[in-house]
């Protein structure tokens, strides 16, 4: 992940919490809405029914004593125009939607009182307590929309928070798997849901890697395991031709062959971690000297100030010796060797380490460019794994004026 | 490389025994061996090694640890309960419990296949400097001649006659490997002082820091066998001492 979008990143539990306070938003909003249209229709429908019923009962009571009962009026200059002008004896019914201070919107009822022509009487109803009542109302929808939202949003959030650790924890064991520990396992986790199903396919995934890559190994190990024999007969029965051109070619050959296949059982060993270190105290530059000795190589070996070190001499000799041969087929002479303190500097005047080798370290079966020579790239895979396994630190870089060095610091 | 190897003694040819399954690599070595001036026998298994071992008198054998029938290790245990002849064990390279199994089985040294006959060749040499060092081997050939430096050491109950190079605890005889009785002459040498195990290697068996440090501490481990479990003491992270 690159380090914009790290920045961007939104944890999936606030984007879930997020989700959950929106939805809750959108049901609330909805239901307000109907209910207040509803409650809206049922006031105004009885309303309507009231002032039906009132104009009835104040006809009767004006027909028969020309009273004004049930506050009927007649042609009261306040009717709205759709009853002004009745053509029936029916009673209609309309609203005055106006508004005044206290008073809410009023339902009329109204109906000729004698036949086309006679006044008209009508019986007025104010909505205003029925209004105020919906109003009320929408408060305490709001209200408790309010405090169900303020109560459902952290419970989203914890339970989102849950949903994205054991993700995380998923995505964990991937990133560990893709940096190289393919022993790094989710392991059985709860809920049986799609997050369960994941987990279990990356660990799934996780076995079948190791699976194909301990195959993999398996398979060079066997390889160099039975080339040995072969190779063996090879190097004895190469001595015993005469010597001369072809004899020292075929020689040169085999002892690569040979070299290879050694260099394959290492790996293979150290690969399996069935290696195991035999400390010694033992001096630094002494071994350092003999090792660049054995390499057989053109090389300046310079002690400052060497101390003691408590190692494996054998595998430090190892780690040494691969240094100084791959500076010699990969770089240019001459190849300096430096043993300062706990460090031992290899550098030589070539090109230095292509851009890839210092990106990504070392792959085997992989030298990188053409101008870095022949080999077939162990050499200093076998060097990185065994300081690995003597707990030094050996940093491969390039020098300021070219040219490869590497570095091993071993520990005191 | 064809000439005789002025290292191998004119008078009496060296014997050599060579125990190895691969017939490419047993008749190369057989030839490349016979060519430094060595006498070779050789034997493809383990069960016919062995009879060829007890029909000849031999001053070397080379044994591959890998054998159909008896393996290396368990014909180096079989040799061993009679002779003291000077073995050197032929093992895969990467197979550590095949080398300490045959080191502890009584092996003097150790060679990984596969192998340079140079290197195969220096360690025999190396090998048999140590046992005409130390007659004492049942080579009526080499009398034992009494040095002028001649002295009998002697640390608690052991004693060592520096000269008849003989060994003995508590009065009697200890029959010691030529490599044995010259890792114990080494620490006669410097009584109670700390040996590093890098000296002894180099000392013994001719090795630099690419020395097996093992190969030491098993034949320290032999020693204490046959001599008492106290008498060669550990110093931890740096070597053995003889108590004296």
């Amino acid at each position: 992940m690159t380090a914009e979008a790290r920045k961007r990143r939104v944890s999936l539990r606030w984007k879930i919490a997020a989700l959950a306070a929106a939805t809750a938003c959108l049901v609330v909003a909805a239901v307000g809405v109907l209910v207040h249209v509803w409650t809206v229709d049922d006031i105004r429908g009885r309303g309507e029914r009231r002032v039906h019923n009132g104009a009835l009962a104040a006809l009767d009571v004006y027909k028969r004593s020309g009273v004004l009962s049930d506050g009927g009026e007649l042609d009261p200059p306040r009717l709205p125009a759709s009853l002004r002008d009745l053509s029936d004896d029916h009673v209609h019914t309309a609203f005055d939607e106006h508004v005044e201070g206290n008073s809410g919107p009023t339902a009329w009822g109204a109906l000729r009182t004698d036949g086309p022509g006679s006044p008209v009487l009508a019986v007025p109803y104010n909505l205003s307590s029925e209004y105020h009542s919906l109003r009320r109302l929408d408060v305490s929808m709001a209200v408790a929309s309010l405090v169900a939202l303020l109560a459902a949003v952290p419970v989203a959030v914890y339970g989102a928070g849950l949903l994205a650790r054991r993700l995380r924890r998923v995505s964990e064991t991937a990133v560990r798997i893709s940096a190289g520990d393919l022993d790094a396992r989710t392991g059985p986790t709860k809920g049986g849901d799609e997050v369960a199903d994941i987990a279990a396919t990356v660990d799934r995934m996780a076995d079948s890697l190791s699976r194909q890559l301990h195959t993999e190994r398996r398979f060079t190990a066997d390889v160099a395991h039975e080339l040995r024999t072969p190779v063996g007969g090879l190097l004895a029965a190469v001595d015993l031709l005469p010597p001369g051109e072809t004899e020292d070619l075929l020689r040169a050959r085999v002892r690569d062959l040979r070299g290879l296949v050694e260099d394959l059982l290492e790996i293979s060993r150290l690969d399996s971690g069935a290696e195991q270190v035999a400390r010694a105290r033992v001096p630094l530059g002494e071994v350092v000297r003999e090792a660049v000795e054995r390499t057989g190589y053109e090389t300046r070996v310079a002690v400052e100030d060497a101390g003691s070190v408590e190692t494996d001499p054998r595998r430090l000799e190892r780690i040494v010796g691969n240094l100084v041969i791959n500076a010699h087929k990969h770089g240019t002479a001459p190849v300096e060797v430096t043993v300062r303190g706990h460090l031992v500097v290899v550098r030589d005047h070539g090109p230095g380490y292509p851009a890839d080798l210092l990106r990504e370290g070392p792959r085997r079966f992989h030298t990188g460019a053409a101008e870095r020579g022949t080999g077939h790239g162990l050499g200093l895979t076998i060097a990185l794994a065994q300081a690995r396994l003597l707990g030094a630190e050996l940093v491969l870089a390039n020098g300021p004026e070219g040219g490869a060095v590497a570095t091993l610091r071993l520990p005191y | 490389m064809s000439s005789p190897d002025p290292a191998a003694p004119s008078s009496a040819p060296v014997r050599v025994l060579l125990v190895e399954d691969d017939e490419l690599m047993r008749r190369s070595f057989t030839v490349a061996l016979e060519r430094y001036g060595y006498v070779m026998e050789s034997a493809a298994d383990g069960l016919t090694g062995l009879e060829r071992f007890r029909e000849g008198a031999f001053d070397l054998l080379v044994l591959d640890v890998m054998l159909p029938g008896l393996d290396g290790i368990g014909l180096c245990r079989k040799v061993r309960e009679s002779s003291l002849v000077p073995i050197l064990m032929m093992s895969a390279r990467g197979d550590g419990l095949d080398i300490v199994a045959g080191l502890e089985a009584g092996a003097d040294d150790y060679v990984v296949k596969p192998v340079e006959t140079g290197v195969l060749v220096a360690r025999i040499r190396s090998l048999l400097r140590r046992a005409t060092y130390a007659p004492s081997l049942p080579a009526p050939s080499l009398p034992a001649q009494p040095r002028p430096a001649d002295e009998v050491l002697a640390f608690g109950d052991l004693t060592i006659d520096t000269g008849a190079l003989e060994v003995a605890v508590a009065g009697s005889p200890v029959a010691l490997t030529p490599t044995e009785l010259k890792l114990l002459l080494e620490f006669a040498a410097h009584p109670g002082i700390v040996l590093e195990r890098h000296t002894l290697l180099r000392n013994v068996w001719d090795y630099g820091w690419d020395g097996d440090s093992r190969v030491v501490d098993l034949c320290v481990q032999r020693l204490r066998g046959k001599l008492g479990r106290d008498r060669i003491e550990t110093v931890r992270g740096f070597g053995y001492k003889l108590r004296r």
